[in-house]
């Protein structure tokens, strides 16, 4: 071959000279970075959305952290986006129309909405009267459309002929939205808000990373119920930062459970965290490449009944 | 009017012609000109700038009429291309509309709309469509939709010597087909059998518009045994969403009020 796609098939049965069948992805290194930026400023829209609405005045600063990222998530993941196609002056073709069988359509609009909103929210929550209102309006849409913006990213991979992403279909949107709030409440647990604030935050934190970490153990059960579509998930690179992604959220907990009280205990916890969301969604792009090139899982996956 | 190829790989000589033909109409470029010292097949695969493919299967098994008088091994020959899915995952996939379905219910990319964004080449379950790195758009096979316009036949059915690719209405071919593959079990060639012919046939796709004849299984050929289009089962990822996005609006939720007391 022109490029040895270092095929190399699971299991038994036939194929055709080891070749892969379906076309290894060809989204570059932007994209799972949009999937870690685009999940964070998701839940942050949401959470702050939460807040404005049980707390009011209460978490203000709290509140207008929480509009910024996700109004500077939103902008860097179009961004991101954009350098990836292979068209990029094209991207608003995206918009054209309006189609949301498909997830990549549904998911620019879902972006789309999301960017103005936030965009809109951290801008005018720094005016006073009428704009401030508005503002408040745009965190409260922002905070709604921030809901499926942290982990329709997963159903786009889902949706896709990938066996170890397919495979994962029922799994990997809930692991994507539980460390997409992890990944939130991280970068909010960075700033210096008063204790009940951070209390907040890093009670949802907590929970959002055991759930990450059980969820991540249900996307590898999930995936391998197609013999060798885990297997990216136990070896290769995709293995390693797979399991970098597991002890790094350990680890955040840990050090958050521990010295969580002080600034830089926090600020620690909350960096190991950043890296454990980030190397996640880079093992799980990796593992859809791998996943690619192996014909006999791809051939299995199909197999398996749709129900 | 529904029109589409039937392949009848029985009669493939491995020429070429039809990988030439294709070329050489659609102005294609080369994709180098490698050596995988595996077979015939020095094509190795469909993608960006080879919408026909022939594939060279040597096997040790003894299928009827493919032997080739060195002991069991048996010989096959297949045309490949883009089999424009009756439910076509790249065309569900598009996010901007540039897939679209012909006249001729051909699956068809617009190159003047097509932003490169790759989804449809992991949406497609058979590995047809990809992105040209030069180009950075999604290209296959457009089942000549310019020919087709004018009344032409495809340039690869028009240029195989052996009618292994026919071409036609759909609803023709399929007859064909049928009475082909009876012929074929009259001959002795049990094992002959229509791969995509229709939706029965093949759910996952609802059958295919560029269907095949084969003799062996289909993995033998780098087809898959059941294709199916992402989109069958993309639904039960948005209701995982679903909950997974109401569980956060909850969490959320108990997390700042849990923290009213404290502070």
């Amino acid at each position: 071959m022109k490029d040895d796609p270092g095929a190399v098939a699971s299991g038994e049965g036939t194929t055709y000279y080891g070749l892969p069948v379906i076309k290894e992805p060809v989204w570059t290194w932007e994209v799972p970075a949009y999937f870690y930026v685009g999940g964070a400023a998701g839940a942050a829209a949401t959470i702050g959305a939460v807040l404005q609405v049980l707390d009011g005045v209460d978490s203000e600063r709290l509140v207008r952290r929480c509009r910024d990222i996700a109004a500077i998530g939103t902008l860097a993941g179009s961004g991101l986006l954009v350098s990836d196609l292979g068209r990029p002056e094209r991207f608003l073709n995206m918009l054209r129309v309006f189609k949301p069988r498909s997830p990549l359509n549904a998911g620019s609009w879902i972006l789309a909405t999301a960017g103005g909103l936030s965009a809109g929210s951290s801008l005018l929550g720094r005016s006073h009267g009428f704009g401030r209102r508005l503002g408040a309006l745009a965190g409260l849409g922002a905070g709604a459309i921030g809901l499926p913006l942290s982990g329709y990213t997963a159903v786009l991979l889902a949706g896709t002929a990938v066996p170890v992403w397919k495979g994962s279909r029922r799994s990997l949107p809930l692991l994507f939205v539980a460390s997409a709030t992890g990944a939130a409440c991280s970068l909010l647990e960075m700033g210096d808000f008063d204790e009940r604030e951070l209390t907040a935050v890093r009670r949802l934190g907590t929970v959002a990373q055991l759930s990450e970490l059980a969820l991540a153990k249900a996307v590898e059960k999930e995936s391998a119920s197609v013999a060798g579509a885990g297997r990216p998930y136990e070896e290769g690179l995709s293995g390693t930062l797979w399991k970098a992604s597991t002890a790094c959220t350990v680890a955040s907990l840990a050090v958050d459970t521990i010295t969580g009280k002080s600034r830089s205990g926090r600020v620690t916890a909350a960096l190991v965290g950043t890296v454990g969301s980030i190397a996640l969604r880079y093992s799980v792009w990796l593992a859809g490449r791998a996943s690619a090139r192996d014909p006999r899982a791809t051939f299995d996956s199909q197999k398996k009944p749709d129900e | 009017m529904a029109t589409g190829f039937f392949t009848d790989t029985t009669v493939c000589i491995g020429c070429k012609a039809c990988e030439v033909a294709c070329k050489q109409w659609n102005q294609l470029p080369d994709d180098g000109f490698s050596f995988t010292g595996m077979s015939y097949d020095n094509t190795g695969q469909l993608g960006a700038s080879t919408w026909r493919h022939v594939a060279f299967i040597e096997r040790p098994v003894p299928l009827a009429g493919q032997t080739t008088g060195l002991g069991d091994l048996s010989w096959l020959m297949m045309s490949d291309v883009c089999k424009h899915c009756v439910k076509a995952g790249c065309l569900d996939a598009c996010p901007t509309g540039s897939i679209v379905r012909t006249e001729f219910d051909s699956v068809f990319v617009q190159p003047d709309i097509c932003n490169g964004c790759g989804y449809c080449v992991s949406a497609c379950p058979f590995g047809v469509i990809d992105r040209r790195a030069d180009d950075g758009r999604a290209w296959k096979c457009t089942l000549c939709y310019d020919r087709q316009r004018e009344g032409m036949t495809p340039a690869c059915a028009q240029a195989c010597p052996t009618e292994s690719i026919m071409f036609g209405e759909l609803d023709d071919l399929k007859e064909r087909a049928r009475a082909r593959v009876e012929q074929l079990h009259d001959m002795g060639m049990g094992e002959a059998y229509l791969y995509g012919a229709d939706a029965n046939e093949q759910p996952g796709t609802q059958g295919l518009n560029a269907f095949f004849l084969l003799v062996d299984e289909p993995e033998a050929y780098n087809l898959p045994p059941e294709p199916s289009a992402p989109d069958n089962h993309v639904g039960e990822s948005w209701r995982s969403l679903a909950v997974g996005a109401l569980t956060l609006l909850a969490a959320a939720t108990v997390a700042v009020l849990s923290s009213k007391g404290s502070g």
